[in-house]
């Protein structure tokens, strides 16, 4: 097995305060990845370190062999990171499909002179971004199929948005996906779809993914291993069971009874 | 409180407010002798009793009370807005009492526009305590019409104001319809008086009966069965494109583009001119819009590029600079043919784009407002200079700009002439934003505006497509300047203030940002209105002011907003339907049974 994402000790300061302090994690392609750990253990950051958002203080990250680090957010995302949001940030006034279509962008070149003449390869262009922003969204059934796509994407319910971003996200063609909380907010039964939803994009779309997330049903569904998190650094990290049963996992969630 | 005051009070006193309002700032001297209809009905006095009229209307609006939804029946609107319009006209009455006791000569000193003329219009030309039960009796009166014609249902509301604002229309427009009809070779008299120059009694209710049973015939047709059955098919029809036109499309279009070639032939030589200068903010318009609608970047420097295009033309094209002994070359000249030059104008103000652009790039909304702003005041002054004075001609300006002629035509002389050629200019811009618009580049724009990390996180570089931005939207500003250019044969820095770009923006966002038709209807009503109704050109930043304010509270998606969304949510119900009868066949899904939306 390869690792098609690397991070070798990613430091990550705010202030004083030491938000990943040493993370090295290999991703190995075709895995499913989750981060847990207690909020504020630096989960959201690692993404943003990851895609760009933030440059890390430390260390290195390698995608491919590649690093990454000091590449813009729209760089990373264009090489074949891309990643959804803790909380859910879409288009609101743009359509569903204009939503999913604003994904195919890096894998496409129309320009201003495009859009003026729109003859021959622009033409098949736009028909290629909207064909695949149309099989993105199909990836979730019915939930953003038919009309939906044509309502714009502030109309959606709640875990119609948390699904349509994923759906976004696949649209840009990525190799590795990192989904935030991907099922918060969302009720059992709509969790138990996405949990399923997140083993397709694996075995039907060949995605590996990096998945931070606090339902244990859901992490156990999903992970191939976990990783757990706290203060910055990695404690723990193994199957869903070795994880689960740490004595450091267990004391960072339900906190150490103070020795008296 | 008795119920109907207690809806009353507020719109009541509000309208009182705008009542008084109106008055004192001069606006209803100034329309006292423009008359709507006879010699009874100037225009002042429909401004007088609109504000009444709007306060029934609103006071009988549907509330809800602990939950429950409180819809009034006819005669309690009645009543209610009747109530509604007595309260506002007593309002009225007190102020007029307390400024006649005062004695309104002595508040002239301060408030200018307040005089004794004033308190008789404001008192329908008659004595004090006339007007006073006038304004108690037509208050009512009015705004008892008001409520009655909000509890109407919408169909018959429809029917009811379509006389009445027929009236409207051809009283404010009278300047634009009277000359139309003589220059088709009638005489306008039928329809407006010679000597008042409103509309007759006799032609007025003509033209509002025409126009009434033209509505009634059309809700007649659109009742009958096979009509109604017309718009489940209309999604099929829309989403066929370019060959797919309907004939009755076909018809209106032909309409329409008969009606823009021959709007010059129609409107006579003044009118002309005025919509040139309306076209002349289309331009801006829709070179802002790209901007602030599409990719959400907030420019209040847009005169920047006006500016440039004006000047680049007039330098590219050969014209001279004014020196305070005549004329003189300027320091840097070219002889070119506009049209040669228009090319070079519109790359160079892409090229200013970038330039003003790559400094901004890391400001948002507030910021880089400010900024821009700044930079629009930068090129205002920097042409105003006495630096500039060999190049542009500083405080002077420059003349003798060529006319931009190809053959028979006289663009700077002939307004009509002029018309074709802006009409060119506008279409080239329309269709480039219109291509723009639902283009990969369009989508990039959008998601920026939308959520500038995210379309970043999405794959979009954010800096390139900010510069794309200002470049293309100071291309299609600068066509408006060298319009301007050819439109004026002679150039003073005063044509470029921060005004412009406040009037370009307020063009855009009345219209509805990223909306093309709103900047079209926008630079209408802003830059046209008061180029037709001359009374109004004193008043246009306030009535600016109060539509922007009104706009903003009332319909924030501006007049025409975006169709898409819109038009997207008007048929959510619809689109539903058809889509749930289109997957009937399919076994039914969970989606229906746990979707909470």
């Amino acid at each position: 097995m390869t690792a098609i994402l690397q991070l070798n000790g990613v430091e990550k300061a705010f202030g004083g305060l030491k938000a990943l302090d040493g993370v090295t994690i290999d991703l190995n392609e075709g895995e499913i990845l989750s981060v847990i750990g207690p909020n504020g253990a630096g989960k959201s950051t690692l993404f943003n370190v990851i895609t760009g958002v933030y440059t890390p203080d430390a260390g290195n990250i390698l995608f491919r062999g590649r690093s990454v680090v000091g590449l813009a957010p729209f760089q990373v995302t264009t090489l074949g990171i891309s990643r959804t949001f803790q909380n859910v940030h879409l288009f609101p006034q743009m359509t569903v499909l204009e939503n999913a279509m604003v994904g195919q962008h890096c894998r496409t070149k129309a320009g201003l002179f495009g859009a003026l003449f729109p003859f021959g390869s622009t033409r098949r262009e736009e028909a290629r971004i909207r064909e695949r922003a149309v099989a993105a969204l199909e990836f979730f059934g019915t939930r953003l199929a038919g009309y939906r796509q044509r309502q714009p994407a502030y109309v959606l319910s709640y875990a119609n948005r948390r699904r349509l971003e994923m759906a976004r996200a696949i649209a840009t063609e990525p190799t590795v996906l990192l989904l935030d909380e991907p099922t918060a907010g969302m009720n059992p039964r709509e969790t138990l779809e996405l949990r399923d939803n997140i083993n397709r994009m694996r075995d039907e779309l060949g995605l590996t993914l990096l998945v931070i997330e606090h339902d244990m049903r859901v992490v156990k569904g999903v992970s191939d291993r976990v990783i757990a998190m706290d203060y910055g650094k990695p404690i723990a990290e193994g199957t869903y069971d070795e994880v689960a049963n740490d004595p450091q996992v267990i004391a960072a969630y339900l906190g150490t009874k103070a020795v008296g | 409180m008795p119920a109907p005051l207690a809806r009353a009070w507020k719109p009541a006193l509000i309208a009182g407010i705008v009542v008084v309002y109106v008055s004192a700032v001069g606006l209803i001297e100034q329309f006292a002798e423009v008359y709507a209809i006879g010699t009874q009905v100037s225009l002042a006095r429909v401004l007088l009793l609109l504000p009444l009229f709007l306060a029934g209307w609103v006071a009988t609006r549907t509330t809800v009370e602990r939950g429950e939804r409180k819809v009034l029946a006819m005669p309690q609107a009645a009543l209610s807005g009747a109530v509604t319009g007595l309260v506002g006209g007593a309002m009225v009455s007190i102020v007029l009492l307390a400024v006649d006791a005062i004695d309104p000569d002595t508040i002239g000193e301060v408030l200018i526009a307040v005089s004794t003329k004033l308190l008789g219009i404001v008192s329908f030309d008659q004595s004090l305590g006339t007007g006073i039960v006038l304004w108690l009796v037509l208050g009512a009166v009015v705004g008892a019409l008001g409520g009655v014609v909000r509890a109407l249902s919408p169909g018959a509301r429809r029917v009811v104001l379509a006389g009445p604002l027929t009236i409207g229309v051809l009283a404010i427009l009278q300047r634009v319809v009277s000359t139309a009809i003589k220059e088709l070779g009638f005489r306008p008299d039928f329809l407006y008086d010679s000597k008042t120059s409103g509309l007759t009694w006799a032609g007025g209710i003509a033209a509002a009966v025409i126009v009434t049973l033209a509505v009634v015939g059309r809700d007649v047709l659109r009742s009958r069965p096979e009509a109604a059955a017309a718009p489940a098919a209309r999604p099929a029809a829309a989403s066929t494109g370019l060959g797919g036109f309907t004939t009755r499309q076909l018809v209106q279009g032909a309409v329409a583009i008969i009606a823009v070639l021959a709007l010059p032939w129609v409107i006579g030589t003044a009118l002309s001119g005025t919509v040139g200068t309306v076209m002349i903010f289309i331009l801006l318009g829709l070179g802002l819009n790209i901007v602030v609608g599409f990719a959400g970047l907030l420019d209040l420097g847009y005169v920047a590029f006006f500016a440039f295009g004006a000047y680049a033309t007039a330098l590219l094209t050969g014209a001279q600079v004014n020196t305070t002994d005549g004329a003189g070359d300027p320091a840097f000249s070219l002889g070119l043919n506009f049209y040669v030059a228009i090319p070079i104008v519109v790359l160079l103000a892409a090229g200013v784009g970038l330039l003003v652009g790559s400094p901004v790039l890391r400001l948002r909304g507030d910021y880089l407002a400010i900024v821009t702003l700044g930079l629009g005041e930068v090129v205002s002054t920097l042409v105003t200079s006495k630096w500039a004075e060999g190049l542009v001609g500083g405080p002077q300006g420059m003349r003798d700009i060529t006319g931009g002629d190809i053959g028979p035509t006289d663009f700077q002389n002939n307004p009509r002439h002029f018309y074709y050629l802006a009409l060119v200019f506008v279409l080239l811009a329309l269709y480039t934003s219109w291509r723009l618009q639902y283009s990969r580049v369009g989508r990039a724009w959008n998601a920026m505006r939308e959520d500038e990390q995210v379309a970043d996180a999405m794959g979009i570089s954010t800096t390139r497509y900010k510069l794309l931005a200002f470049a293309t939207g100071g291309a299609i500003g600068s066509l408006g300047g060298a319009l301007l250019a050819i439109q004026l044969g002679s150039l003073t820095p005063r044509s470029f203030d921060v005004n412009v770009s406040i009037l370009a923006l307020a063009v855009v966002i009345l219209g509805g940002l990223g909306s093309l038709r709103g900047v079209m209807v926008g630079s209408l009503a802003l830059v046209g209105l008061p180029g037709f109704l001359r009374e109004f050109e004193e008043f246009r930043p306030l009535a600016l002011g109060a539509v922007i304010i009104a706009i903003m509270l009332l319909r924030p998606q501006g007049i025409l907003p975006n169709v898409r969304v819109t038009e997207d949510i008007a048929d959510e119900d619809r689109d539903q339907d058809a889509w749930a009868r289109a997957a009937a066949g399919q076994p039914a899904t969970e989606t229906s049974a746990v979707e909470p939306a």
